[in-house]
């Protein structure tokens, strides 16, 4: 018989996106995935499986969190500026919960790493559209006058890739002043 | 008693790959006994509860493995070359024992866990006092030396995550940039805030 379920499968993926980011994938057994969902195993099990939900949760993540982050940023012109207001909304997003542990996909590579193709291209997407992010934004202090060596721009931009893994392990042992001036310290190396 | 009759190290050398394998939340104590071969009430004798067989492992973990690799930062040779040898040495194992165990266990668990965070805490603190001390032998001043210090264990923070999915020239190359683009910053600039 057919499960009928009082949510939809996106406010699904919506809450078991905030399990999988607090506790990563091995540490969520399905049972407690059906309990904080509020539908029995065998939803879990049989229709929505613990691995679907998982996937569908780093695109809902790229999707809400990162993409708009990233889109705002393309689109600022302020250059370094930007870059260093894109940096700090990051730590405020990490200490204040607003990223309930660390980013998800940091998580997930540390944790995951290159378990299947399908989060390989997961990992393609999210970090070619950093990169391009990251390029718009150096092109932008060029036209500035912010750099000096415009050759090096892509060494920049592979540099900057790191800052969001240095950051998501850095933040949690670190206080909030130590970390900020870590960013300014970083994009320095931008010269 | 039963419990004496195996050596503590041996136990956590095999704890060390179940927890870096299925994160400590994913892997359950009957498994610990299971790979360990000690019973449930030997290993709660000797370290309390499932989380004091973890940082017992961190400890071992970093006795037995992290110390040489730390000493590579201390040979003889070009800066350049030398962090890159030690960068590259957590990431040569095969496939999942990738990395260092510290920022593995240190992403799942740094945020709830007070000693958890502890440690990671002091072992990125050594880290940084061993690569400062190398940056001094080069003749840097004790202030210069620390702002390097601190950035190259950010790139060893980086590379103890986003190299785990890079390839081998993926993973050299990401690096060598990443000491480029810090040592390059002239010094000057580095020290007026």
């Amino acid at each position: 018989m057919p499960q009928v379920l009082n949510q939809s499968y996106n406010q699904l993926v919506e809450k078991a996106q905030v399990l999988f980011w607090t506790k990563g994938y091995k540490g969520v057994k399905a049972q407690e995935l059906a309990e904080h969902l509020d539908v029995s195993t065998s939803v879990i099990y049989n229709k929505y499986t613990k691995d679907m939900l998982f996937m569908d949760s780093l695109d809902y993540y790229t999707s809400n969190y990162s993409d708009p982050f990233l889109k705002q940023l393309r689109e600022s012109t302020e250059g370094l500026d930007s870059l260093k207001m894109f940096f700090y909304a990051l730590i405020d997003a990490l200490l204040d919960k607003t990223f309930p542990k660390s980013c998800l996909m940091v998580n997930t590579v540390v944790e995951m790493r290159n378990a299947n193709q399908e989060i390989i291209d997961v990992y393609q997407r999210y970090f070619d559209t950093l990169i391009k992010s990251y390029k718009v934004v150096l092109d932008k202090a060029i036209e500035l006058g912010q750099i000096k060596y415009k050759e090096k721009k892509d060494e920049y931009a592979e540099f900057l890739l790191g800052v969001i893994f240095s950051v998501s392990i850095l933040y949690k042992i670190q206080e909030k002043e130590q970390l900020l001036e870590f960013i300014d310290e970083q994009l320095s190396f931008i010269e | 008693m039963r419990y004496k009759e195996y050596n503590i190290n041996k136990v956590l050398e095999k704890c060390i790959p179940v927890f870096w394998e299925k994160g400590f939340r994913g892997c359950s104590i009957q498994e610990i006994v299971k790979v360990t071969g000690v019973n449930r009430f030997s290993l709660y004798h000797e370290f309390q509860n499932k989380e004091g067989i973890l940082y017992n492992s961190l400890k071992l973990y970093d006795e037995r493995y992290s110390k040489q690799k730390f000493d590579l930062l201390k040979k003889e040779g070009e800066l350049k070359n030398v962090l890159q040898e030690f960068y590259l040495s957590f990431l040569q194992n095969k496939d999942e024992f990738q990395g260092c165990f510290y920022i593995h266990i240190g992403t799942e668990l740094a945020d709830d866990d007070l000693e958890i965070k502890k440690l990671i805490k002091t072992y990125l603190s050594n880290l940084e006092l061993i690569i400062s001390e190398r940056l001094q032998k080069e003749n840097s001043t004790k202030e210069d030396a620390s702002f390097y210090a601190r950035h190259l264990v950010g790139l060893f923070c980086t590379s103890m995550s986003f190299c785990l999915i890079h390839s081998e020239k993926e993973k050299e190359k990401h690096i060598a940039n990443g000491i480029q683009v810090i040592l390059n910053k002239k010094i000057n600039y580095a020290t007026s805030s």
